[in-house]
Parts: C-alpha cells; sequence; structure tokens
C-alpha cells in the first residue's frame, strides 16, 4: 500500500489508541488507568507497524498530524462517558505520540 | 533483681488470649510476679477467598513473606494478591499486590514496589487503592469483582453482594471490545475483550463470574484451539478472526441492550 493508502489506517489507530490513553489519564481512577494505558499501548503498537512501512516526509507528517487531531476529536466527542478534560490533553498526547513514531 | 526473659507464642483462650511461663521458669516467674510483655513478631495469617485453591507451602511461604515485608506500611489496612499467581501453578506472569490504604496515599505503590524487589528479586506488579474507592468499584465495576473473586489476603474480608450499574463506567469498560471489531489487533487484545465481555454481561445478570467460569464459557463459544491461541498471544488466520469478531458483536449486542 503507498503512503496516502496507509495515512488513513494510521491516523484512524492512532486515533484510537489515544483516545484510550487520554481515557486513562482523566478517569479519576488510578486503579484502572494503568490497565487502559496498556489497552492504549496495545492499539499503538498495531498503529506503528503502519507507520514503520513508510519514509515520511514533512508534508505527511503535516497531514498526519491534521488527520489525526480531526479523528481523535471526534472519538472524544462521540464517548460521552470521558470526562470533559480529555479535550485539553489532545494536542499534548498527539505530540507525545507522532514522536515515539519519528513523525513530529 | 536478675532479668529473666523467654519466647512464647499467644494462645488462644476461652476468654482471653493467653502465655503460659515455661515448666522450668516456674518458680522464677510465680503467680503474683509482676511482669512485662512485649510483641516481637506479629503472626502473618493467609485468608483465602473461597474459591482460591490451596498453594503450595513454597507459594504460601513467598506471600507470608511479602504480607510481612509490607507490615511496615502503616497506611495499609489490607494486602490482597491476586491474579495468574494464583490461578496458575507455574506459568504465572507476575505477583499482583493490591495494597488497600485507609486513605489516598501518594507514591505508596512505588515504594511498596521497590521494597518487594529489592527483598525478593522477584516481578510484581503493586497497585494501592483507599478503602474508600475499593467499596465503590467494587459495587460498581465487574471487572474489579472478577479480580476479587481469588485472592489471599492478610485479613478477612468479603465481597459485599450489593452492586449497582454505573453506566459510564461499564461504556468505559467497553471500548475495547468495539474497537476489537475494526482494528486488526493481536490475538490476545481479542482475549481480553472477550473476557471483558463476559464479566460485564454475567456482572448485569447477577450470575457468578470467576476467572474459571469465564474461562468456560470462553471456551464453550469459541472452542478450546481457539482459546488456547488468542490466550498466548499466537497467531489466528482471517476466518478465527471473523469468528471472534462475530462472537464480540453478539455479546456487545446482548449487553448493549442491558445497559
Amino acid at each position: 500500500m503507498g503512503k496516502n493508502g496507509d495515512i488513513d489506517p494510521l491516523t484512524n489507530i492512532m486515533s484510537k489508541a489515544l483516545r484510550h490513553k487520554i481515557g486513562s489519564i482523566v478517569n479519576e481512577n488510578e486503579f484502572y488507568a494503568e490497565k487502559y494505558a496498556k489497552d492504549a499501548e496495545n492499539i499503538m503498537n498495531e498503529a506503528e507497524r503502519i507507520a514503520e512501512r513508510q519514509n515520511w516526509n514533512r508534508d505527511d507528517k503535516a497531514v498526519i498530524k491534521e488527520k489525526l487531531r480531526k479523528k481523535l476529536h471526534k472519538e472524544l466527542e462521540e464517548k460521552d462517558f470521558i470526562d470533559n478534560r480529555k479535550f485539553s490533553l489532545m494536542d499534548e498526547e498527539i505530540a507525545k505520540a507522532l514522536e515515539a513514531f519519528n513523525l513530529l | 533483681m536478675q532479668e529473666l526473659t523467654f519466647k512464647k507464642k499467644v494462645s488462644k483462650g476461652s476468654r482471653f488470649n493467653q502465655i503460659y511461663v515455661p515448666k522450668h521458669l516456674e518458680n522464677e516467674i510465680s503467680a503474683g510476679d509482676e511482669v512485662e510483655v512485649r510483641l516481637i513478631r506479629k503472626k502473618t495469617e493467609l485468608y483465602y477467598s473461597k474459591s482460591a485453591k490451596k498453594l503450595s507451602v513454597f507459594k504460601e511461604n513467598l506471600i507470608k513473606g511479602v504480607f510481612a515485608s509490607l507490615k511496615e506500611f502503616k497506611e495499609v489496612s489490607k494486602i490482597f494478591l491476586i491474579g495468574s499467581f494464583l490461578l496458575e501453578k507455574i506459568d504465572f506472569r507476575d505477583i499482583d499486590i493490591i495494597l488497600v490504604a485507609k486513605k489516598e496515599t501518594k507514591g505508596l505503590s512505588e515504594k511498596a514496589y521497590n521494597k518487594l524487589i529489592n527483598k525478593f528479586n522477584l516481578k510484581f506488579h503493586v497497585i494501592s487503592i483507599s478503602e474508600q474507592k475499593l467499596s465503590h468499584l467494587l459495587s460498581i465495576c465487574p471487572v474489579t469483582r472478577s479480580m476479587f473473586s481469588t485472592y489471599i489476603s492478610n485479613k478477612e474480608f468479603v465481597v459485599d453482594k450489593n452492586t449497582s450499574i454505573d453506566k459510564k463506567h461499564l461504556q468505559f469498560l467497553l471500548m475495547l471490545p468495539e474497537d476489537a471489531l475494526e482494528l486488526d489487533l493481536s490475538s490476545r487484545m481479542f482475549y481480553d475483550s472477550l473476557r471483558r465481555l463476559i464479566v460485564v454481561e454475567r456482572f448485569l445478570e447477577n450470575k457468578p463470574f470467576g476467572f474459571n467460569i469465564v474461562k468456560s464459557e470462553l471456551i464453550k463459544s469459541i472452542g478450546q484451539k481457539l482459546h488456547e491461541k488468542i490466550k498466548n498471544s499466537r497467531s489466528v488466520s482471517e476466518k478465527s478472526i471473523a469468528v471472534l469478531r462475530q462472537e464480540i458483536m453478539s455479546k456487545l449486542a446482548v449487553i448493549n441492550g442491558m445497559i
């Protein structure tokens, strides 16, 4: 699959992984934070496999960041059971995730 | 006065606990003499939950050692050992410890973890939680109740039978199974998702959901072979993934119909 074909599945998986991660942070329950952070990590491992398939240039990275932001916002909006503090964590968590995949 | 000491274990009397003066000291310490009693070592007892199977002497002694080491943390009111160490003879992943504190204590699990790994050089996983939060979680959370279906603790404990439905919490638990319907995840994540769904469904139906009950139900629905594969995170065919997704979908439909 080409770069364009990989951007959608990559940002789909990353947005879901980040939704889990942010959910684990804002969940008042630290007992579970670790468990859900682990869910996020496992899903992110799947995203990593796609990210590593291509050599992303600066333009690709900008597109990925923008798409990821939109998708994550939609993901978080749909899950109204996650505390509203979720939106304030978006940028920071996106940056961390992209940096981990060398996509920043 | 000559310093006289002896060590004895406290025994249970019909009205009071008691300490007997050894026979050979009966002339030195006799009725009416004044003595001082000092606690040297607190006895460590293990309390098994109903579904916990009796462990080997080695494992029991290890747990006693763990519990004794954690006694220095005065804020801890109860200690639980849960998870695969109790359920698997040898194939356990780590030793899961839950520290219940009278109130929230920052850094408690880290301190306890460091103490344990330095003393025992084993793979521990330590979580701390306040009494109040644990009690709340046990009332609303199927996964927590499932964890506490099999445990060994340092004090007697009974999980309260009363539960309540917290829709938001349940929806949170369902996020992973829902994602498994569309994402290419590792087979182990399908295993975790299906187990979680069975636990949630049985919680809503007020049925028991101990480890082995959930295991049996999962095997019944997807078969022994596929169960073993996904439990051990082995790769599975597209056809098997379709079977797993179908199972997840039907369980989600049942659960969503109940909440």
